[in-house]
């Protein structure tokens, strides 16, 4: 961690308040950023941070208070003024066109001309710059974005921020997309930035992450700043109590046993690279957990599992019957239920209502004579949300405008309806705020103990060894390890998920 | 990404008079304006032989062939698709149904139904299962079936004077309304119930919302996807049938640019060019204020020029309408 | 090394060295003319009696008078016997047919026989083959210059709405409601037929004959029919409907038809159709219809191989092939039809 000095800060938000038709978003919101410092931001959902960002980054226009930067005014409203002045922001959906280059990227915007023309190697040399800047000489200026992963993408962007002159980056959610060696490695590319005397603001919902990358922290609740540039090192508990504004006892409930038979069976599902001979098996009751680096094959497993993909081998079975290979409709016919990954690119259709998302898995029950009945449809579906605590739990609502833990209670609704046996999960809680994740948590129990079997996939191994009845960690699409839940820490997850020691699975009680 | 607090944005608008709409009902409120405007502004300039009964059943009689069409594609449209055959198809059809006039009514009627779902079939396997994008598909079969119009017909028009079943079709009567129109009512009833009342029309809509988010929900793609080109084909047969038995002849000229006028229809009754939101009613209100312009222009005597920007003007429209409502 | 940045120009060069070296024909057998001034065209060229080369250029064949202008063409080629035709696929559009006479020119006929899309887009190309001593004989639709073309072939648009314009006189004894369906608007075609027909009734009426409603059908029947609907509604007292084509009018005689109007007025098509003969026969509705024979092509190409030949019209006294000819528009009426019939298309 780098030193702040106590300098003029970089960045001065004083009395912020940004009032939409009906909704005061922003009420009173004052911190600062110094020099070369790491500030994170934290807030649970709808607590006004991206209004917050937009603010600073000149997208959206102040109804009260000024922001300073280097001293100076900013004026308001004028995105162009924000990144003349040195800010620039990192969002969490990259701003990047797939279809250009690396090089094409860093300078899409603000291009280098030579004598009329575009001068191409120039960009090309500043890219493969600040690509090394940034410790990443690995990534060609030539790529093309699309074929990058997400963390390259992710230092492209960065690198695009750092093309022109900046002294403040804003970081929206920037580990969501990434595993454990991705983290560190932007951890060290942040570290690097902030010794040029850069301010970074930081913002997170892990809070794990928080001391180990932040200088000093300002908590979000509601539109104003509940504690301003108070010191990373605040106990976690302290930060979400403060966030949630009381005290959350447990994140984690009651660890789910297995209480029956076995409702879902994998053997020898194979997939060319992707996924190599997994095999294993869930009992009702139980949550097994997934772990392991991106690119692992966790995300395709399930895949092959729920039939979006076809295996090159193996079979599934659910409660004993064999599932045929491919085909969605039958898996859910069988009593399975998929979350994807991507739930607003993959689990709701944003512009219609909630109701028709809930129901959309389970038409069938809604028929009388071949037409549906949408009153019923409706009642069934507020059922279902007002059990998972939705909010709001107004089935017309339409679903883009919830938020991302609401989004995520849609879904699951979805597959609740439907009385599943096997529920497959693929990142429940990414990008859902710390009060939301508890819930959910609850949820994935609550479920388990109602006999059902759950499987999850996630990035976060500590996540996984505070939820899960058993955890298997995935490398190169192998599973490597199976650990119990109880002895399952974080650590010894990732160990398991990182090194090549055993390249054959591995069945292993740690001591 | 933190989103916009969830007061900000309501589903539904408040309108005057106590009412409330979704953004859709909207598109469709403010169309129905517009053709009681028309309707008023032809009285008004047209006093005799606007607002009479008789030439109220010839617009809506004219509206019956593309608007059939218009059915069709607002289901291909739905599913984030589109058809640009249906006009040359259509006279695929009647050239087809003409090739067989001499059996009859009957095997003229099932001529044009089976042209129409071969060739409706055709496009439907190309982009359910050839995997090929469906502009580039139905414009493909654009040429194609008008080609087979052509050839089929050795370029002449088949006359079907004799076919009194099919004249019906066109140009008979039930208690005094035009059996063009109660085919056109009907198949848009059956459109509208299809569409919002069975899981088939929710599917639709729900591939057309987000091809993968219907998939993981269990929807079976590419079986709608086929089905909707394949209805598109059952309407281009019905409208074929509409057409040559008001013309008492199958001609392979006939049909010249339907497809744009169905489109058009179906875009300005708000149903969305990218999919996943669709409405009958504003395809037939769509229809309705197409027929009720070319119809009030043609009673003044005004150029054609008139009628093409009048309707270039209402697209524009329709289509600023929608995007503010986003 | 990379090797993209030169396959743009590589390209470049392969495109301007084939063009350079002139095209091929489309035509499989067009090496086949013997003789010694084929490569040479010239009016001189062929006087040896050996096979004409004519390249035909018309446009997409889709209505009827159109498929017939090209099928009179390549048939009398045919019976000529030594004629070597190249025909073009037919297009719709003015650019892609003038590119198509463009490698026609390539191929260095003796002679080009072009009904151009729009005779103003397409006068450059056919100045272009002029130029480059290929006789052009023009049919029906005439460039904008003179010096375009060697021949001009034409129907009579003007004279078809004159003798139109005529023939409501007499049959209206000057005084009624006149309806006009008229073709494709803004085109030379419609503009004459309509101008010939108004001259003719102001000079032999004044202002007896009232037009009431003029509206275009594209040459469609489909179109005729929903237009001819909605004019029926504006006026219930028509005495007679003037139609640009014969194709098209069959739409607007379904329309009075249905409507059970066809004792209120008579109608008059244009072109020529068997069909519209089989009804001027039958009588009734349908009084009558102005030739404007697609055999005009078969002439054209008769035309051309003389022209190709250096040989004249053997009934004229000059030894050349006239520059202008203008086919007569004649009026078919139950009275003639018998004679005609077999002219019709």
């Amino acid at each position: 961690m780098s030193v702040a000095t106590a300098v003029a800060p970089v960045l001065e938000v004083r009395g912020i308040a940004k009032q939409y038709p009906g909704v005061r978003a922003l009420d009173g919101v004052d911190f600062d950023v110094r020099p070369g410092e790491v500030h994170c931001l934290l807030g649970p959902n709808g607590a006004g941070k991206s209004t917050l960002i937009k603010c600073v980054s000149g997208a959206v226009a102040l109804s009260e208070g000024e922001i300073l930067v280097d001293g100076e005014p900013l004026p308001v409203g004028e995105p162009s003024a924000s990144l003349q002045r040195g800010v620039a922001t990192i969002y969490q959906e990259l701003d990047l066109v797939e279809d250009l280059t690396v090089a094409q990227s860093v300078f899409l915007g603000h291009e280098i001309y030579r004598r009329g023309l575009l001068d191409r190697a120039r960009m090309r040399r500043e890219t493969v710059a600040l690509l090394e800047r940034l410790d990443h000489p690995g990534i060609s200026p030539d790529a093309y974005v699309r074929n990058l992963r997400p963390a390259q993408q992710q230092i492209v962007s960065i690198a695009r921020a750092l093309s022109q002159r900046v002294r403040l980056l804003i970081m929206d959610e920037p580990s969501a997309i990434l595993d454990d060696n991705e983290i560190d490695t932007l951890f060290g590319v942040v570290r690097r930035l902030t010794e040029d005397g850069v301010g970074v603001i930081y913002i997170s919902h892990r809070l794990d992450e928080i001391p180990r990358i932040g200088d000093r922290v300002t908590v979000l609740s509601d539109g104003h700043t509940v504690a301003s540039g108070i010191p990373a090192d605040t106990p976690p508990s302290r930060l979400v109590e403060l966030m949630v504004g009381r005290k959350v006892e447990q994140m984690f409930p009651e660890r789910p046993t297995a209480t029956g038979d076995v409702v879902l069976e994998v053997r020898g599902l194979r997939r060319g690279r992707e996924v190599r001979d997994a095999s294993f098996e869930v009992r009702a009751g139980e949550v097994i957990g997934l772990g392991g680096l991106v690119g692992a094959g966790r995300t395709e497993l399930l895949r092959l599992i729920y039939g979006l993909d076809h295996p090159t081998a193996g079979e599934v079975l659910v409660e004993g019957r064999r599932l045929p290979a491919g085909r969605p409709a039958a898996a859910i016919a069988a009593g399975l239920g998929f979350a994807p990954e991507d739930r607003k690119s993959q689990g709701l259709l944003l512009d219609w209502s909630l109701a028709k998302n809930v129901t959309l898995a389970d038409l069938g029950r809604f028929r009388r004579r071949a037409l549906l009945r949408p009153r019923a449809e409706r009642l069934a579906a507020t059922e279902q949300l007002r059990q998972l605590n939705t909010v709001p739990d107004d089935a017309d609502r339409i679903a883009r405008q919830l938020s991302g833990g609401n989004q995520q209670k849609v879904v699951l609704a979805r597959w609740l309806l439907r009385h599943c046996r096997v529920l497959l999960l693929d990142e429940p809680t990414r990008g859902v705020d710390v009060g939301a994740k508890a819930e959910i948590y609850r949820v994935i129990t609550d479920l388990a103990a109602a006999g059902l079997g759950v499987v999850v996939v996630s990035s976060e191994l500590a996540e996984l060894a505070g939820l899960c009845t058993r955890v298997l960690v995935m490398r190169e699409g192998r599973i490597v390890a199976e650990v119990d839940g109880a002895a399952a820490t974080e650590l010894n997850l990732l160990h398991h998920a990182v090194s090549d020691t055993d390249p054959a699975p591995v069945q292993e009680e740690t001591p | 990404m933190t989103t916009v607090p969830p007061e900000a944005a309501p589903s539904r608008r408040s309108l005057p008079f106590g009412l409330s709409a979704s953004r859709i009902e909207l598109q469709e409120y403010t169309l129905a304006l517009v053709v009681v405007l028309l309707v008023i502004v032809g009285a008004v300039l047209e006093p005799d032989d606007f607002l009479n009964s008789d030439n109220m059943l010839n617009v809506l009689r004219q509206a019956s062939v593309v608007g059939v069409l218009a059915i069709g594609m607002t289901f291909v449209i739905a599913t984030g698709g589109i058809d640009l055959s249906v006009g040359s198809m259509v006279a695929a059809a009647a050239v087809a149904g003409g090739q067989v006039a001499d059996s009859g009514s009957l095997a003229f009627l099932l001529g044009a139904i089976g042209m129409g779902v071969l060739l409706g079939g055709v496009n439907a396997g190309m982009i359910a299962y050839g995997r090929v994008v469906p502009f580039i598909a139905t414009l493909a079969m654009f040429t194609m079936a008008r080609g087979i119009a052509l050839w089929l017909s050795d370029k002449t028009p088949v006359s079907i004077f004799q076919l009194e079943a099919v004249r019906w079709f066109g140009n008979g009567e039930v208690i005094g309304v035009p059996s063009a129109i109660i085919v056109f009512v009907a198949v848009t009833i059956v459109a509208w119930v299809l569409l919002n009342r069975t899981r088939y029309g929710r599917h639709v809509v729900a591939v057309g919302g987000n091809r993968e988010a219907a998939r993981i929900a269990g929807v079976k793609v590419q079986r709608i996807v086929f089905s909707v080109y394949v209805l598109s084909g059952i309407c281009v047969a019905i409208a074929a049938i509409l057409v040559s038995g008001r013309l008492a002849s199958a001609s392979p000229v006939i049909g010249n640019l339907y497809e744009l006028d169905a489109i058009a229809a179906v875009v300005i009754g708000g149903t969305a060019l990218s999919g996943g939101r669709a409405t009958i009613v504003g395809t037939f209100l769509g229809v309705l204020t197409f027929a009720l312009i070319f119809n009030l222009l043609t009673l003044m005597d005004l150029p054609t020029e008139i009628q093409q920007i009048t309707k270039g003007v209402i697209i524009l429209a329709a289509v600023l309408i929608q995007r503010r409502e986003r | 090394m990379n090797f993209k940045r030169y396959v743009v120009p590589i390209c470049a060069a392969f495109a301007l060295g084939v063009a350079a070296c002139g095209g091929d024909d489309d035509d499989g057998g067009g090496g086949a003319t013997s003789g010694d001034g084929n490569g040479q065209s010239g009016t001189s060229a062929q006087s040896d009696g050996g096979p004409v080369k004519i390249a035909f250029s018309a446009p997409g064949a889709d209505h009827g008078w159109m498929a017939a202008i090209t099928e009179n063409a390549r048939n009398e080629a045919e019976e000529l016997g030594d004629v070597d035709l190249e025909i073009t696929e037919g297009v719709t559009d003015s650019a892609a047919q003038a590119d198509q006479i463009e490698t026609l020119i390539a191929g260095k006929p003796d002679a080009l026989v072009v009904l151009p899309n729009e005779g103003d887009a397409l006068t450059p190309v056919a100045l272009k083959a002029m130029e480059a001593g290929i006789p052009v004989v023009n049919v029906d639709r005439e460039f904008a210059e003179e010096g375009a073309y060697r021949t001009l072939i034409t129907g009579d648009n003007y004279g078809i709405g004159w003798q139109a314009g005529n023939y409501f006189a007499d049959q209206l004894k000057c005084q009624g409601n006149v309806v006009e369906i008229q073709g494709i608007a803004g085109i030379s075609v419609t503009e004459q037929r309509s101008q010939g027909f108004r001259d003719a009734i102001q000079q032999r009426c004044q202002s007896g004959i009232k037009i009431i409603a003029s509206q275009p059908a594209d040459f469609l029947p489909d179109k005729g029919l929903s237009v001819m609907e909605n004019i029926l509604q504006a006026h219930d007292d028509i005495d007679a409907v003037y139609t640009h084509d014969d194709d098209m009018a069959e739409g607007v005689v379904s329309a009075i038809e249905n409507a059970n109007r066809q004792d209120e007025m008579f109608l008059t098509g244009a072109g020529g159709s068997k069909a519209a003969m089989d009804r001027i026969e039958q009588g009734g509705l349908y009084r009558a219809t102005f030739l404007y024979n697609p055999s005009m092509s078969a002439s054209a190409i008769r035309l051309a191989r003389l022209i190709a030949r250096g040989e004249g019209l053997q009934e004229l006294a000059e030894p050349e092939v006239p520059s202008k000819i203008q086919v007569p528009a004649t009026t078919v009426t139950e009275e003639n039809v018998a004679d005609v019939k077999e002219l019709g298309f």
